[in-house]
C-alpha cells in the first residue's frame, strides 16, 4: 500500500493535463484513492471491494446512482484491477516524465507502448512552435551525447525504416529537449548505463539495486535494446520485454489477468439475521470462526459483520487473498478502535490469543494492559514502558520529517514572546523537553498555556528547541520595548 | 480515535487549493475533522450579499455517515431552524459515500437559492413563507442584513 497522498490534480502541471481524467476514473468514489480490489455493482459502477461492502452494511444501494442491490451481486473486475496496478506502478514515472519534460529514459520508453505515442505527441506540439533548423543544428553540434543518440536510434518507430528527414528531425528535437532543462547525464554505477541524473537518482538506482539483489544481472544496455527491437518486430506483442524489474511487473499484469480465476477455496460467509438468534448461538457462531467473544451482543454482531465483510472481500474478490490470521489481525485493530467494549471484559477469544502471540515474551502483561485499553484504569506507564522502543522510533521519524519540511521556529518565539511572561513559560518548555525525551505525558497544569506552547513544541526538533531557549534567554536579558 | 483517513486529507487539500466560488471551508487547527465554513448567499435570493457561517463536523464513520452541518449565523429560512439545523435530504437519508464536503456545501447553497416550505424544519417560517411569500422574503432579506452582513474588506 502506498502511503503517499496523490490526487488527480498532479497532472495539472504536466504537458498532458487531460490525464487527470484517467487518473480520476481509476479512483474509488468512496475512499477517493485508487481502486483496491475493484468490484462491479449490478448498476455498472465500480468501487473498492471493502469500501462498497462497508457501505452496503449501512445502506443496500449504490452510492452513485442509489440503485438498490444486495452484496452477493458484486462481481470482481480483474481487468480493472490489473489496469490500476499497472497504471500506479508507472504513474510516478509518467508524471515525472511529463512534468519537467526531461528526455524519456530507455526504460520509461519501453515500459509501456502507449508512452511512445505520448512522447510523439509532445514532440509534435513542440514542432508546431516551428524551431528553425539552425537551432537544431547548433544544439546537435554543441551538446552531442552519445547515449542519447544511441537510444534514439533504438526507439525509433519500429518496422519500416524511417525516412531520413523524419529521423533527423526527431533526433534533433530530442537532443534539444535533453539539453533544455540542463539535464546532466550520469553513469549508473551498477549497470554502467547512462541516464539523466534525476532519473538515475529517483528511480533507476533503486531498480538496478533490486535487480541485483534478485540475482539477475542486467544485460549491457546496447544489446538489450537491440534485442528488444528485434523482438518487437518479430512478435509485435502488446507488452514488450524491458530490461528493468518492471519487465516482470509488466508481463505479470497481463498474465495475471489471463490467469485470474475466482478462487473457490473458501466459502463466502453469509449474512446472518441475528434478531432470531440468542446470545449463546451468536457466541457459538463467533467461536466457530475463531473470533473473540468479548463484549455484548451488540459487539458480537458488529464484529461478525465486519469480519464477514473482510472475509468476503478477501476471499471472494481479491486475487491475492491473505490468510485468515491476517484477517483476524485486521479485525482486532478494527475492534479496538471502533467496537467499544464495555469495561473489564476478558478477552478469551482467538483474537487476543493472536495478539499475544504477536507480542510474545510479554504476553501476560500485554494482555493485562489490553484489558483496560478503553477505560480509565488503563495503565499508561506500563504501556509506555512496553512499547518504549516503538514510540521513540516513531518520534524520531516524525522529527526527521518535520525537520525536512519548513522550520517555523521563529513563529513560536514570537508567540511566546507576546505572552509577556517568559520566565514561567520557559520553565514549562524546559520540562516539556525533558518529558518529551522520556516519552511521557506532560501534565496539564494550565490548560490554555500548555495547549498553546505544547502543540508547536511537538513539531520541533531538539536542536530547534535549544535554539528557541537560547533566543528566549537573550530576550530575557534584553526586554522588548524597553526603549 | 482512528487516525485521519486519507480521504479526509485529500478533500481538505482540494478544498483549500481549489475552493468552490462563494464557499470557504477551513479545518480547525486542533481537530481536522471540524471545519469552519462560510457560504455566500446566492444571487437573486433573499440571502444575496450575506455571508453565512456554518460549522461542519466529519463523524468517525465518515464517509459512511453524512457530515454534520449547522448554521452558526441566524437565518430566516423554512428548512433551517433556530438552532441552525438544516433539513436537507443528502445530510440525512440520501447521504451517499460518493458525496463529499464540497457537494454537501453546494447543496446547502442551492437550498438557500430555493427554499422548500413544503418540507419544513422551522414550522413558523414555513407557514409564513406559504402564506405570504413576499413578506417572508423581505424578512429573510432583513435578517441577512442584520446578521449576515459581509465584513468590509
Amino acid at each position: 500500500m502506498d502511503h503517499q497522498i496523490t490526487t488527480a490534480s498532479d497532472f495539472r502541471s504536466t504537458s498532458i493535463p487531460n490525464l487527470y481524467q484517467l487518473d480520476t476514473l481509476l479512483r474509488c468514489h468512496i475512499c477517493k484513492d485508487f481502486l483496491k480490489v475493484p468490484v462491479l455493482t449490478p448498476c455498472g459502477h465500480t468501487f473498492c471491494s471493502l469500501c462498497i461492502r462497508e457501505h452496503l452494511n449501512n445502506q443496500p444501494n449504490c452510492p452513485l446512482c442509489l440503485f438498490e442491490f444486495r452484496e452477493s451481486l458484486l462481481r470482481s473486475e480483474f481487468l480493472v484491477n490489473e489496469v490500476i496496478q499497472s497504471y500506479t506502478s508507472i504513474r510516478p514515472a509518467l508524471i515525472d516524465a511529463l512534468k519537467i519534460q526531461k528526455p524519456i529514459t530507455d526504460d520509461d520508453k519501453i515500459r509501456k507502448p502507449q508512452d511512445s505515442s505520448l512522447i510523439e505527441l509532445i514532440l509534435e506540439s513542440e514542432n508546431d512552435d516551428s524551431n528553425t533548423a539552425d537551432d537544431d543544428l547548433q544544439i546537435v553540434a554543441t551538446s552531442e551525447r552519445k547515449p542519447a543518440k544511441r537510444s534514439m536510434t533504438d526507439i525509433l518507430p519500429l518496422g519500416s525504416k524511417p525516412s531520413k528527414r523524419s529521423f533527423t528531425m526527431f533526433r534533433s528535437e530530442r537532443i534539444k529537449k535533453k539539453s533544455k532543462p540542463n539535464e546532466q547525464m550520469a553513469q549508473c554505477p551498477i549497470c554502467q548505463q547512462f541516464y539523466p541524473l534525476k532519473a538515475l537518482e529517483k528511480t533507476h538506482l533503486d531498480e538496478c539495486l533490486t535487480l541485483q539483489s534478485l540475482g539477475k544481472k542486467p544485460k549491457p544496455p546496447k544489446n538489450l535494446n537491440a534485442d528488444l527491437k528485434s523482438q518487437d518486430k518479430e512478435t509485435s506483442r502488446p507488452k514488450s520485454k524491458t530490461p528493468e524489474t518492471d519487465k516482470s511487473d509488466e508481463v505479470s499484469h497481463v498474465d495475471k489477468y489471463l490467469n485470474s480465476i475466482a478462487k473457490e477455496e473458501h466459502q463466502r460467509l453469509p449474512k446472518i439475521n441475528f434478531t432470531s438468534m440468542n446470545l449463546s448461538q451468536i457466541k457459538q457462531k463467533l467461536l466457530s470462526l475463531g473470533l473473540s467473544t468479548s463484549g455484548t451482543r451488540q459487539n458480537f454482531i458488529k464484529r461478525y459483520n465486519h469480519y464477514e465483510m473482510l472475509w468476503n472481500s478477501n476471499f471472494c474478490d481479491s486475487l491475492e487473498p491473505v490468510d485468515e490470521s491476517e484477517l483476524k489481525r485486521q479485525l482486532l485493530s478494527w475492534d479496538v478502535s471502533h467496537n467499544k467494549l464495555p469495561q473489564n471484559t476478558n478477552n478469551n477469544g482467538g483474537i487476543s490469543k493472536l495478539m499475544m502471540m504477536k507480542s510474545s515474551g510479554k504476553s501476560s502483561s500485554y494482555r493485562k494492559l489490553l484489558e483496560n485499553f478503553k477505560n480509565d484504569k488503563f495503565n499508561r506507564k506500563g504501556w509506555i514502558v512496553m512499547f518504549q522502543k516503538d514510540f521513540s522510533r516513531l518520534i524520531k521519524e516524525a522529527k526527521l520529517k518535520i525537520k525536512s519540511s519548513s522550520p517555523n521556529g521563529s513563529d513560536l518565539t514570537k508567540h511566546i514572546h507576546d505572552d509577556g511572561n517568559e520566565g514561567k513559560l520557559q520553565g514549562v518548555q524546559e520540562t516539556d523537553v525533558q518529558q518529551m525525551e522520556e516519552g511521557q505525558e506532560i501534565p496539564l497544569t494550565e490548560k490554555q498555556e500548555v495547549n498553546e506552547i505544547n502543540f508547536p513544541n511537538e513539531d520541533l526538533t531538539d536542536a530547534d528547541l535549544s535554539r528557541e531557549l537560547m533566543d528566549m534567554n537573550e530576550d530575557g536579558k534584553d526586554p522588548p520595548g524597553s526603549d | 480515535m482512528a487516525s485521519l483517513p486519507k480521504r479526509i486529507i485529500k478533500e481538505t487539500e482540494k478544498l483549500v487549493s481549489d475552493p468552490v466560488p462563494g464557499i470557504t471551508a477551513e479545518p480547525h487547527d486542533d481537530n481536522l475533522r471540524y471545519f469552519q465554513v462560510t457560504i455566500e448567499g446566492p444571487e437573486q435570493s433573499p440571502y444575496e450579499d450575506g455571508v453565512f457561517k456554518l460549522e461542519l463536523f466529519l463523524p468517525d464513520d465518515y464517509p459512511m455517515e453524512a457530515p454534520k452541518v449547522r448554521f452558526l449565523t441566524k437565518i430566516y429560512h423554512p428548512n433551517i431552524d433556530r438552532l441552525g439545523r438544516i433539513c436537507l435530504d443528502v445530510l440525512k437519508t440520501n447521504w451517499s459515500p460518493a458525496l463529499q464536503i464540497r457537494t454537501v456545501l453546494l447543496s446547502i447553497q442551492a437550498l438557500l437559492a430555493s427554499p422548500n416550505p413544503n418540507d419544513p424544519l422551522a414550522n413558523d417560517v414555513a407557514e409564513d413563507w406559504i402564506k405570504n411569500e413576499e413578506g417572508a422574503k423581505a424578512k429573510a432579506r432583513e435578517w441577512t442584513k442584520l446578521y449576515a452582513k459581509k465584513k468590509p474588506e
